[in-house]
């Protein structure tokens, strides 16, 4: 049972707030991504779950046990609360060959040297790396060092993972079969695993549920597929989907009416927001485009045509509003055409503008301004 | 939540974690001893030059051992002998520095130019010897030089000089000021040329390219660019090297004395000897106030300025060799002349001197091994037996050797710790307090060091005996005087060591002890070891820091030389420089071997 509660945790650095008043709570065996731009606080929570870095206020509890709190000043060295972690550079001893840099966790736990042994062999060979165990890190290639990380991650058999960015070191190819690899490794250790990340690809595709933070603050927490389909938040929306999501700002044409303009696009809401102002989020996909004219459609320009392999990018533009869109590879599209725009309204989110906060996944129709 | 334990499981409490932290118990108790070490004797040099001494008795009717008085200062500043004692040294230090200094600065300028810069052939093999007479105990160039230019109008025997041209040589070439600025400059040129070399080595010449893109002349770029990149490390090695010289004692002690021309620093060692110690310690202090004013100076110029000039940038970082055409083999020619005058004739001089009988005739038949090997001999240098059959000298290269070692393996280990807890506590004000105390003796001139332990440790004070006189007080001494060093060393060591390395350790659960043991030692090993060698070989040539301390029994190689020059053996003082300077040269090469050795296998293992 390794269950984690981070209650209230809040960690400043002079003046500068990393960590504001974040709760949380970590099911025992999922896979919990931290997800969030540079400097938002992700990898000080990894440190404080750790205890590399002890937080200004708050508790956090591992399992059945308090492993720190500031009300009760309990701060439990990170060599006591029995997790293992990937660093991003992996931090491997470069003075130790691989057999005894994966050893060094059995060694501080005493093991005596047969139990230790066998462990070794096992856990070597799990990572593939049975034949490699002589050798020192900087004769391996990038995978390698990865597997010795996580080799020294399993060896001690920790119930709690964390892992700080440990896959952004490899190219893209092995950055995919390692995905592979680690998802496997975690579901076989059936161990709760916090992953930091800057890479919303590895979110989407390895964890149970994604938490997004922004300067120091949770976002929102949500499996990935609802994180995609239902952001909390334009900032949420924005970060997560590439291409990005097309966000516009419209104003309410009567007070306290349902229908909504910027000029070149109008929408109806179909009830009352009581917002004057509202943001639209649509993805790419839900915009469908077609050069045929239709009555409920707006017509756009297109000003870019990006091919990207299976899809193309498209970019419109209508007056004053940018949108992107995505096609299949197979769509004959050019600069300076025009094309007919629908929204696939069931998938719009809309948003508050003053607050950016998510206010009604209902459907709404769009028609064409003026 | 009712099954959580709230039991303590390996937590503790805020305080409880402070104090019995191992990085914060070293660091206060490392605080404490430098404390004691480095700044008590300071206060204490100075209270010293305050109150009447015992030996004052003599000097006044008035003085009372132990009350406050003015006397010692005002007799150094105002007294008759005021003169004599402290404007007339004051004077010839500031002379013979300035002198030494611009001699110094502009020979190794010009060289660092030629290796870095020029296409000179020989680069390679030339560096080593240009940096010899740095390498070799100062005092080795003063006894070379007296070899040539002695003068027997002063005693002893006459030099290669007279013995080559028949004449005497004029005693201002002998004694005096300007032997004692050319071999100054001679000792510290290889010192002012690194400086310069390091600078110039930092010159992108993309950016005299740009320059020269954007039509500037060739003398315009050099004038317009690359001068003003390299001035502020020049003008910092000016005041350095100057800081420098007026510390050297024992080199201007021999070919100053005789004619009594005296520097600041040997005034310190002459009042000593006279049992005049208030004075000398005045003297010391006006040292220390004369270093500290030359180093506060070059780090503001260098501190102002550095930074807007840093040019490391890493990336696309090319230096451009300046082809010097026709002028390429004389210039060779020149530097490797010039070489071999500094860095080796000197050297030869005393290998000669040493193999001659009567010293000063130059002949086949009066060659001699007696001095190396011979049993004593009451017709030869007072009965003094040979140099490899000498208790006196064995007993001293016992110590010698003893002493280098174990203060370099404490100085390292200290620094190690010290550079560990700066670099990694480096939020925490007491370890900047830590860094800050370690550096502070590089500070002080090594006479006036050394005459301030010989303050501080001639009694018993509280649980600490009188350590005058022991062995021990010499590796304190050695240690502390080593430590600005060690600390330095031990810093670039850890900041190579990523912090996640150790993080990593301690997320396994190894203590400190552990991680320092496990991890941070072997990794900075390679670092530690070049740094242990530098100490080694530097605490091996040392003189001025630990002749104040000796006494017979803890005698070591460069005091035993020193007194032999002294009493005129010069033969035996050669012999034993030239052991010095062999011994240290082969320290150099076993650190030239560690830093393309092993050290740099280590660093490609790190990256």
């Amino acid at each position: 049972m390794s269950k984690i509660y981070v209650h209230n945790l809040s960690k400043r650095y002079g003046s500068a707030t990393a960590l504001d008043n974040v709760s949380l709570e970590i099911e025992s065996g999922e896979f919990l991504v931290l997800l969030g731009p540079s400097g938002c606080g992700k990898t000080t929570l990894l440190r404080c779950l750790a205890g590399l870095e002890t937080p200004d206020e708050g508790e956090i509890i591992m399992g059945n046990r308090v492993v720190f709190s500031s009300k009760k000043n309990i701060m439990v060295p990170p060599g006591k609360r029995n997790l293992g972690m990937v660093f991003q550079s992996y931090a491997l001893w470069p003075h130790m060959s691989v057999r005894d840099n994966v050893k060094f966790g059995l060694d501080v736990l005493k093991t005596p040297k047969p139990v230790a042994e066998e462990r070794l062999d096992e856990v070597l060979s799990d990572v593939g790396l049975g034949h490699l165990d002589k050798r020192y890190p900087s004769e391996l290639s990038g995978g390698q060092q990865q597997r010795v990380a996580l080799a020294r991650l399993l060896a001690t058999q920790p119930p709690i993972f964390l892992m700080d960015e440990p896959l952004s070191n490899l190219d893209a190819r092995l950055r995919m079969d390692m995905r592979v690899e680690l998802k496997r490794f975690q579901s076989k250790a059936q161990a709760t695993t916090v992953y930091v990340t800057h890479d919303q690809t590895e979110a989407m595709t390895m964890s149970t549920r994604v938490v997004v933070m922004r300067d120091g603050s949770i976002q929102q927490v949500s499996p990935p597929d609802q994180l995609y389909r239902q952001p909390q938040n334009t900032f949420v929306a924005d970060f997560v989907g590439m291409p990005r999501i097309n966000l516009v700002k419209l104003s309410a044409e009567t007070e306290h009416g349902s229908i909504f303009t910027n000029g070149d696009v109008r929408v109806d809401v179909g009830w009352n927001s009581k917002c004057s102002e509202i943001v639209i989020g649509a993805r790419p996909e839900d915009i469908m485009i077609s050069d045929e004219k239709s009555a409920d459609a707006e017509h756009y320009e297109i000003t870019a045509v990006l091919p990207n392999g299976p899809e193309t990018i498209v970019q419109l533009t209508r007056g004053e509003t940018t949108l992107i869109t995505r096609v299949g590879h197979d769509s004959a599209l050019a600069e300076g055409q025009t094309v007919w725009v629908h929204f696939k309204s069931s998938a719009l989110n809309i948003y508050a503008a003053e607050t950016g906060a998510l206010i009604s996944p209902e459907t709404v129709k769009i028609s064409e301004a003026g | 939540m009712s099954d959580i334990s709230e039991i303590n499981q390996g937590g503790a409490s805020r305080l409880h974690r402070m104090i019995t932290d191992p990085v914060n118990i070293a660091m206060l108790m490392l605080l404490a001893i430098l404390s004691y070490l480095v700044i008590w004797p300071f206060v204490q040099l100075l209270i010293e030059t305050l109150t009447w001494g015992q030996g004052d008795r003599r000097i006044s009717r008035e003085a009372v051992p132990g009350e406050f008085t003015w006397f010692h200062w005002l007799q150094a500043t105002t007294g008759p002998l005021s003169g004599k004692m402290l404007y007339g040294p004051l004077v010839n230090t500031l002379k013979t520095g300035i002198a030494a200094t611009i001699l110094a600065l502009l020979t190794g300028g010009i060289l660092a130019w030629c290796v870095v810069r020029s296409d000179m052939p020989g680069k390679r093999w030339l560096q080593p010897i240009l940096t010899l007479p740095y390498i070799v105990p100062s005092f080795a160039i003063a006894l070379a030089w007296e070899a040539v230019f002695r003068s027997p109008k002063v005693g002893g025997q006459p030099g290669v000089y007279e013995a080559l041209l028949g004449v005497a040589p004029p005693e201002w070439l002998s004694y005096g000021a300007f032997p004692i600025s050319v071999t100054l400059a001679i000792h510290y040129f290889p010192f002012a040329y690194l400086l310069v070399a390091g600078a110039l080595a930092t010159i992108d010449s993309q950016m005299e390219e740009g320059a020269l893109i954007s039509g500037a002349s060739r003398l315009m770029t050099l004038r317009r660019i690359t001068f003003p990149v390299v001035a502020p490390a020049f003008v910092a090695a000016l005041i350095l090297t100057f800081g420098k010289t007026i510390g050297q004692f024992a080199l201007p002690f021999l070919l100053g004395a005789p004619t009594q021309f005296h520097t600041v620093a040997t005034m310190v060692y002459a009042n000593l000897t006279l049992g005049l110690d208030s004075l000398a310690f005045v003297l010391a202090i006006v040292l220390i106030v004369m270093s500290l004013l030359s180093i506060w100076l070059s780090n503001r110029f260098v501190g102002n300025k550095s930074h807007r000039f840093e040019t490391i940038s890493g990336k696309g970082f090319r230096s451009r060799v300046i082809a010097l055409g026709g002028w390429r083999w004389p210039v060779f020619a020149g530097v490797v002349f010039f070489a071999f005058m500094v860095g080796i004739l000197p050297l030869i001089l005393l290998g000669v001197q040493s193999v001659m009988l009567i010293d000063g005739f130059y002949g086949l038949d009066n060659i001699t091994s007696h001095f190396w090997l011979g049993k004593s001999d009451p017709e030869i240098a007072f009965g003094e037996p040979g140099v490899l059959h000498n208790q006196i000298i064995l007993g001293a290269t016992w110590n010698t050797l003893k002493l280098a070692f174990i203060s370099a393996i404490i100085a390292s280990v200290i620094g190690l710790i010290i550079a560990y807890i700066t670099v990694r506590r480096a939020h925490n004000p007491l370890a900047r307090a830590l860094d800050q105390i370690s550096f502070i003796p590089f500070l002080f001139p090594t006479i006036a060091f050394g005459a301030m332990y010989l303050t501080l440790f001639a009694e018993p004070v509280g649980p600490i005996p009188a350590l005058y006189g022991t062995f021990t007080l010499l590796v304190l001494i050695s240690v502390v005087s080593r430590l600005p060093y060690s600390v330095k060393t031990g810093v670039t060591a850890i900041t190579q060591i990523g912090q996640e390395l150790e993080e990593a350790a301690e997320l396994a659960g190894a203590s400190w002890t552990m991680r320092f043991r496990r991890i941070i030692m072997p990794l900075a090993s390679s670092g530690v070891l070049s740094g242990m060698m530098v100490s080694f070989v530097g605490v091996m040539r040392e003189l001025s820091l630990i002749i104040l301390l000796i006494t017979p029994s803890t005698r070591v190689l460069m005091t035993v030389g020193f007194g032999y020059a002294e009493e005129g053996l010069a033969q035996l003082s050669n012999a034993l420089v030239l052991i010095v300077a062999v011994l240290t040269i082969i320290g150099e090469l076993i650190l030239m071997w560690i830093g393309k050795g092993k050290m740099a296998r280590l660093r490609e293992k790190q990256s």
